[in-house]
């Protein structure tokens, strides 16, 4: 740093002639009264030292301080626009493509030919540092852009600010919370701002296939629809458009759709019927109508289906190794002819004992491995596993049974089950618990009971006994001596049963605990030979056997959908009254089902309750429910039985329409204006110099702004100065009164 | 030539040196047999084929003495079952309910008490299974066990268990099997509760086909190879239904 005194108004020294010619004449008639040479001496020097420092003062001096030579230390920050607007597709490839480009070919061989080191970040709603292997990897996928918090983030990330702030963006900027702290830090640190500007100065029209749901499982002859979520961006007016719907690959509906003009998002619904059973996939295809430079970012969405009467509900026990678990539950089913128990059984590496099959090709080579092959179940059990009797592949295929086609998923086994060799695994995703990293424990044989929570005792599960109170009925069971150890339960999950007396890391040990999983639900007991309940003595078999064939129930019929909840056509956006469709659905297995009066309730995503009130439902008879949705958030609508247990459920979001494309035009006055508070440059892409002349250009303003970084603080102008002053001049008039001159 | 180079050098070996290395070879040869052994008996805490050896009436249990572990073994080495060991277990013991699986064999008469038979009903009907076997192809043992299972459920006799019930094929595919020694097929017997088969008995000397090599059976009714089968069927069965 170098520093310097100056004054602003020099002409003050001036004064002083005029002023000391007359200082000089009072010396002279005092040296003619006789005044001795010393002391004449003595009362000059006060004299015009107190001149001195008055007219030193009366030039206005200042102090001036200038930033050193740039410092090889320093780096010029390229900011990389890496939110979703950079995904649009113009020219020859995307925004984003094209400033990767840009950057390579043009910008980076610049610098480094200059000398100038560069550190590269990319920026969205956050900003990171980044290389070239993640500048390439990136996909622009970010919901916001913080072109200011990208700027702070790179002059705050250093002790050292960097010599330039060089911005590769399409300049639309849709979050400006860090605008006063981005201008205060650029103004500060004097760092001039490049802006370089890509993409189409007239914007990009968008139009897109969001989402596509549908029910998960549906009985045959029955009406559901297939929705799809359509959005709209930065349209004038849009010519209408055709949406396909496929089933199995082959079209089936043709539906014309009139969109309007603006940016919106909406839903446009098939209405599907179906004679036969079996696993469909649903796929609509948007077709873009003919608009010059209308960009589609999705065209395609599909969903599966499930068609079933299900005049029987059928069980896969999937074990390990024969257990006797799977005895007792054949038997607890035994005189059920509506629950259809069926055993695959590993007996060795490469062959499988199937049980109860339908067919002789059933499950013949072994654990399904496509979601075709386990629709025929509801409910899937999980015995005696180790991780590697599943393959991941399989895994994922259970998983989408679960969250698909919405089938219970239930894990029953002791510690040589619930271990931590499933940690992390697809499965312990599905589960409703956290596997506990250490197995080893003593005292696991110490017999215990188990304790229902206060979840269980009001579920229909487990309520086994008409003349007890679940509480009384399940403190008969016997007690058990070994249970598999799980951390916690996952949030979201309900624990069901508790061990009487052992606490793990998070409370009481889980003994059953299930969570919903998509359209599914899923389940674990972790008590080791649970079938001994059955076998002991003093047991009633028959509360064991309503036990099982609740749970199996319970775990089917989630995900069946006793009344289905479809959102009708219109369009979402917060602060609506969102309109959805009630419809009870007739259940082949309960013909004689009377009951009509449910419950529904609505949650926001913080599961605070916003709306519940009771509504009649009759099979087939759709009835339409109203909620207010103030703003962007998944809520969730639930309707229950006249117990108010849940039937079925459904997130609903309710979303602010896409900000990347609502505005899609290349706003270069940001850029602009951000390089004029910082004595910057603000360029088009197409019109950007070539690259020598750029980095040049970006030198000539980094050493403009050097230079013109100076920082002037007034001299002399403090307390010190006029105590030496009054001191001279006090001390020069002591002097005279002290000789008698006064 | 090899001898004679090598024993100069272990002659001479220091005695103190020896006695180290035969006492460490000892410590060593006993880690291992206790690993061995405890490794099992660990792996038995999550064993699922328990198998409860009956003592009743005057027999306690020890009629041939190693057959139940050699029904353990043989169930064990033909499928994936992890099996624990038998248990001793009196028909009036509490332990009788922990024990899904029953095994009784002997070559003589029995009766039942009427606290046997009291608890023996309620353990069919809380699906515990109960497997029977006649030693030797001695008639006394059969004879006792018809007469007093079929004291035990009301209305149920045992009865012979036709070649066309699920007993036959729910491991190996048995379509029939042959007596050694008299022109006429095995039959297994046994006691039904509610449809379920409950209890099996086979008065051919089946117990003596997986254990004891057949010494005192050979030549005479079931073969060792379709009495193995035929008992591997026996246990999938009870741990199936």
């Amino acid at each position: 740093m170098t520093a310097v005194l100056i004054f602003e108004f020099p002409r003050g020294w001036l004064l002083g002639i005029p002023l000391l010619a007359a200082f000089g004449f009072l010396l002279w008639r005092e040296y003619r009264r006789g005044l001795s040479a010393q002391r004449l001496l003595a009362l000059g020097l006060l004299r015009v030292l107190a001149l001195l420092l008055l007219l030193g003062l009366a030039a206005r001096p200042v102090w001036l301080t200038r930033e050193p030579p740039a410092s090889a230390t320093r780096q010029v920050a390229l900011l990389v626009d890496r939110s979703e607007s950079m995904s649009l597709d113009e020219h020859d490839g995307t925004r984003y493509q094209q400033t990767l480009d840009f950057m390579r070919n043009r910008l980076l061989p610049a610098f480094k030919s200059a000398h100038l080191p560069v550190q590269a970040m990319l920026f969205d709603q956050g900003a990171e540092v980044a290389d070239g292997a993640k500048l390439n990897a990136t996909a622009p996928k970010g919901k916001r852009t913080n072109l200011a918090g990208a700027i702070a983030h790179a002059l705050g990330g250093s002790a050292l600010p960097p010599l330039a702030v060089v911005a590769l963006t399409d300049g639309i900027a849709n979050e400006n919370a860090d605008n006063t702290r981005a201008l205060t830090a650029l103004v500060d640190s004097k760092v001039p701002f490049i802006g370089v500007g890509f993409g189409n100065d007239q914007g990009v029209k968008t139009l897109s296939l969001r989402e596509v749901e549908a029910p998960s499982s549906v009985s045959t002859k029955t009406s559901f629809s297939i929705s799809a979520q359509l959005e709209m961006m930065n349209t004038e007016d849009m010519p209408p458009f055709d949406l396909l719907l496929f089933r199995d690959g082959q079209m089936t509906q043709k539906k014309s759709v009139s969109p309007g003009k603006g940016s919106r998002c909406w839903l446009e619904n098939f209405s599907v019927n179906e004679d036969k059973q079996g696993v469909h996939n649903y796929m609509v295809q948007l077709m873009p109508p003919s608009v010059p430079s209308l960009k589609c970012i999705s065209v395609l969405g599909n969903v599966s289906v499930r068609i079933s009467d299900e005049k029987e509900l059928r069980v896969l026990y999937i074990q390990g190794a024969l257990t006797w678990d799977y005895k007792f539950i054949n038997l607890a089913l035994h005189n059920d002819p509506t629950i259809k128990l069926t055993g695959l059984t590993r007996t060795s590496k490469q062959s499988v004992f199937r049980q109860n099959v339908e067919s002789a090709g059933e499950l013949l080579n072994g654990f399904p491995t496509t979601v075709e092959e386990l629709a025929p179940f509801r409910v899937v059990i999980l015995s005696n596993l180790r991780p590697a009797d599943l393959t991941t592949a399989q895994q994922d295929v259970l998983a989408r049974f679960c969250g698909e086609l919405g089938g219970g998923v239930l894990m029953i086994g002791g510690p040589a089950t619930f271990d931590s060799s499933w940690q992390s695994s697809r499965l312990e995703q599905l589960l409703p618990v956290v596997f506990a990293r250490n197995t080893g424990v003593s005292g696991l044989d110490r017999p215990f009971r188990v304790q229902l929570t206060e979840e269980a005792v009001q579920h229909p599960v487990f309520q086994i006994a008409d003349n007890r109170a679940p509480r009384e009925a399940w403190a008969q069971l016997p007690t058990f001596t070994q249970y598999g150890r799980v951390d916690a339960a996952k949030p979201g999950a309900q624990v069901w049963v508790q061990h009487q007396t052992d606490d793990g890391p998070n409370g009481r040990r889980i003994l059953m605990a299930s969570q919903r999983y998509g359209a599914g639900l899923s389940a674990v007991i972790t008590i080791q030979n649970f079938w001994r309940w059955r076998l002991a003595k003093d047991t009633e078999t028959s509360q064991f056997d309503r036990f099982w064939r609740q749970l199996f129930r319970f775990l089917s019929e989630v995900g069946r959908q006793d009344v289905s909840i479809h959102l009708a056509d219109q369009e979402l956006h917060p602060q609506m009254d969102v309109r959805v469709v009630l419809e009870k659905q007739p259940n082949p297995k309960n013909i004689s089902d009377t009951n009509k009066k449910f419950f529904v309730r609505v949650e926001d995503g913080q599961r605070n309750l916003l709306q519940e009130e009771a509504i009649e439902l009759e099979p087939l008879r759709a009835v339409d429910f109203k909620f207010h949705a103030e703003k962007p958030d998944v809520y969730n609508v639930t309707v229950s039985d006249a117990l108010k247990v849940p039937l079925t459920s459904r997130p609903i979001e309710i979303r602010d329409v896409n900000v990347e494309f609502q505005n899609t035009a290349r706003n270069m006055e940001t850029l602009r204006q951000w390089a004029s508070v910082s004595d910057g440059l603000a360029f088009k892409v197409e019109e950007c110099p070539a690259a020598s002349d750029l980095v040049a250009q970006i030198q000539a303003k980094i050493e403009q702004v050097r230079r013109g970084k100076e920082t002037q603080h007034p001299f002399g102008v403090n307390g010190w100065v006029l105590a030496l002053v009054v001191g001279c001049l006090g001390g020069e008039w002591l002097l005279r009164k002290k000789w008698d001159l006064v | 030539m090899k001898d004679s180079k090598f024993k100069p050098q272990t002659s001479t070996k220091p005695h103190a040196l020896r006695c180290t290395l035969f006492a460490l070879s000892v410590v060593c040869l006993l880690l291992g047999l206790t690993r061995a052994s405890a490794q099992p008996a660990a792996e038995d805490k999550q064993a699922t084929f328990f198998m409860g050896r009956v003592k009743y009436s005057s027999n306690d249990g020890n009629d041939c003495g190693g057959v139940g572990q050699d029904l353990m073994r043989l169930v064990s080495r033909a499928s994936t079952l992890k099996i624990q060991e038998e248990r001793k277990v009196k028909l009036t013991d509490p332990d009788l309910y922990d024990t899904p699986f029953l095994f009784m064999n002997g070559h003589n008469e029995f009766v039942f008490t009427e606290a046997e038979i009291a608890n023996l009903k309620k353990y069919f009907t809380h699906g515990g299974f109960f497997f029977a076997s006649g030693c030797c192809t001695n008639p006394k043992f059969p004879e006792a066990f018809r007469r007093e299972f079929s004291k035990i459920l009301p209305n149920e006799k045992v009865k012979p268990i036709p070649y066309d019930h699920l007993i036959y094929r729910s491991f190996y595919k048995i379509d029939r099997v042959r007596c050694l020694n008299e022109p006429r097929d095995i039959q297994l017997e046994g006691l039904f509760y509610q449809g379920n088969l409950v209890a099996v008995m086979c008065e051919d000397g089946l117990c003596c086909s997986f254990s004891a090599n057949n010494t005192c059976n050979e030549g005479k009714g079931i073969s060792p190879e379709d009495g193995q089968k035929l008992t591997l069927n026996i246990a999938v069965y009870a741990l199936t239904h």
